[in-house]
């Protein structure tokens, strides 16, 4: 249970923290930067569950 | 009551301050706690350890106060690295590998070490961090700021306006025009780690003569006051390690290999002399004029420095011809943000006249007693620890001081230092060889009180010398009682000790010549001391003849004391 918590406190900052940074690279003299960026995340995102979540790892081959 | 905790990380000094209602209560560096040189990882020992001190938990704070802009630094990085495509190529990967896969998190990590709510954990701006610590703990009301860096986000140079609990920007220099970079590219071609070795290019300086200003003029001058730099002969943009090109060696010839040997008189160590003086005195010139920018857009009588550049010790010595008081921070790199970080939230009400940086942790005298008698080492107590140390030094031992708190910063200023003779020669001989096993070339400095400083040095300031950040320059450089802290150009980072209740105080009353050499309690390679296991563990690897901690006096068995 205290881990179910700490998980959840952990996922709402990590989404806070996405939240600052759509915020602060959606200014007009930052924009152009923002599809980079979601690309990036979206990249890290894939590379962090398939070394980190075992079951998702055969599904990220077919991605590609 | 407001409290609120600072910290630096994921830079090269990783560190936590704790400020409670305008107080500077704790303040350490992670390196001391981790016994990692320069430790640049999330400071949590250092959180810890100040919460500690401040007897609060971490749940009582009302804000934790992360030095830099993440997002601001992210921004950053993808601008330099689409606007250097190609070059950037290499450093692009790694350096968004290590933004996106932690740096960006920076602010989660705080809230999750700590286990407060996300929405605690705030961020200041890097010279924004720098700025407010020289300006919060200077003790004055107004003054001119200069923050000098190697990058922070994106500026490199910054000037404020410091008033009462306000800080205010006037002009910032962005990336990558930079003096911190600039000078990193000649410590990187002579054969030392960028953020290590540049106080090892400053002592090599003073061997040289600065024959390659007109190349360097070629590549870096100044215009209207601001740095401009040629960026292809520098190279940043791929290797920050390395931080010269291809380009810059043609200019100033080969690179020397950190392993090659550099000593005075034998091939090579001529070149490396002149370059390093080269650079030394572009950068006092470029300093020179920041400085006159900064008075001319203040019009302030003090000037409060920051940032890595400030701990050039020589630089900031000239720069008391333009304001009446310079005053740097005993921290000036990153670490000294974490405090800057918290101040900036949690002002001072009033100017503190006199900021002690003594603000580590206490070594435990108990504990020093325990290790040293399972060791086998002969330990005793003393009522008059400052007699014992005076009388130690006048036989000419080398004696490790452990007193009272930690200090804040790089320097020793006699709370984890190691005091020796000033006087002979063979004493500093023995402290680079044997002790300290670092470059031949490199200074040791002095320590001595305001009425000896006065009577054997020309251009004590006061405030610089309080915390050793500048250079005083000895009345006669062959005078005897000087002969191991005189650097070879006849200069010396002085410390001013003023307070007279002090244990080194109390040794320098009681020395002859009122002088002492005091350098700080670590090896090469290793950071300061901190706990009596550490300073028990240096005494035990390293030949010094007494340890004292505290009352607690160590020696090797069968030593005559």
């Amino acid at each position: 249970m205290k881990q179910l918590v700490r998980l959840s406190r952990r996922l709402r900052a990590h989404l806070t923290t996405l939240g600052a940074i759509f915020s602060h690279f959606s200014s007009t003299e930052r924009a152009f930067l923002l599809p980079l960026l979601v690309v990036l995340l979206l990249a890290g995102l894939l590379l962090l569950l398939s070394t980190g979540v075992g079951y998702v790892t055969p599904f990220v081959y077919t991605a590609f | 009551m407001t409290a609120v905790l600072g910290v630096s990380a994921y830079s090269h000094e990783a560190a936590a301050a704790l400020v409670v209602d305008g107080v500077v209560v704790a303040a350490i560096a992670e390196e001391r706690l981790s016994r990692v040189k320069n430790d640049a990882s999330l400071p949590v020992r250092a959180m810890r350890a100040c919460l500690a001190l401040g007897e609060i938990a971490a749940g009582d704070l009302d804000e934790i106060v992360f030095f830099e802009d993440p997002f601001r630094k992210l921004e950053h990085v993808l601008v330099r690295a689409i606007g250097g495509f190609p070059r950037t190529g290499t450093l692009f990967a790694r350096s968004l590998a290590s933004q996106l896969g932690e740096k960006i998190w920076v602010l989660d990590a705080l809230a999750a070490a700590l286990e407060v709510p996300r929405g605690r954990v705030t961020f200041g701006s890097h010279h924004q961090s720098h700025a407010a610590s020289a300006f919060f703990t200077s003790g004055e009301a107004r003054a001119a700021i200069l923050t000098v860096d190697g990058v922070g986000e994106d500026v490199c140079t910054a000037i404020w306006l410091g008033e009462g609990t306000s800080l205010r920007c006037l002009a910032e220099q962005r990336h990558p025009c930079s003096l911190g970079l600039l000078y990193a590219a000649f410590t990187a071609h002579a054969g030392f780690a960028i953020n290590e070795g540049e106080q090892k290019l400053m002592g090599l300086a003073a061997y040289g003569t600065p024959r390659f200003r007109d190349e360097l003029s070629r590549v870096a001058w100044l215009e209207s006051g601001a740095l401009v730099l040629d960026g292809d002969v520098f190279d940043h943009f791929r290797d920050p390690d390395r931080a010269f090109g291809p380009r810059f060696e043609a200019r100033f010839g080969p690179a020397r290999r950190a392993n090659e040997r550099l000593r005075v008189g034998e091939p090579g160590f001529a070149r490396f002399a002149d370059l390093a003086a080269t650079i030394q005195a572009f950068t006092e010139d470029t300093m020179m004029a920041f400085a006159r920018e900064a008075k001319a857009r203040t019009g302030a009588d003090v000037l409060c420095l920051a940032g890595g550049v400030a701990l050039n010790a020589v630089a900031n010595a000239r720069l008391g011809a333009i304001f009446e008081r310079v005053f740097v921070h005993p921290a000036a790199g990153d670490a000294g943000a974490a405090l800057g970080a918290a101040l900036f939230r949690c002002p001072p009400k009033q100017p503190q006249a006199a900021f002690s940086a003594t603000l580590g942790r206490r070594a435990d005298e108990t504990t020093a007693w325990d290790l040293a008698r399972a060791l086998g080492l002969e330990v005793s107590r003393t009522d008059d620890a400052a007699l014992a140390i005076a009388r130690a030094l006048e036989h000419g031992e080398l004696v490790a001081v452990v007193d009272g708190r930690s200090e804040w910063g790089p320097r020793a200023l006699g709370h984890r230092s190691l005091l020796a003779p000033a006087g002979p020669v063979s004493v500093r001989e023995r402290l680079h060889r044997a002790v300290k096993e670092r470059e031949p070339f490199r200074p040791f400095a002095p320590a001595a009180g305001a009425s000896v400083a006065a009577a054997r040095f020309d251009g004590v300031s006061p405030s610089l010398a309080r915390f050793m950040t500048g250079v005083a320059r000895a009345r006669d450089p062959h005078d005897p009682a000087l002969g191991a802290v005189v650097h070879v150009d006849g200069t010396a980072r002085l410390q001013l000790v003023e307070d007279d209740a002090s244990l080194l105080a109390r040794v320098l009353a009681l020395v002859p010549g009122g002088v002492v050499l005091n350098t700080s309690l670590n090896a090469a390679g290793e950071p300061l001391c901190e706990s009596a296991l550490d300073a028990i563990a240096f005494f035990q690897d390293r030949p010094i003849d007494a340890l004292v901690i505290g009352d607690v006096i160590v020696r090797r068995p069968g030593a005559v004391s």
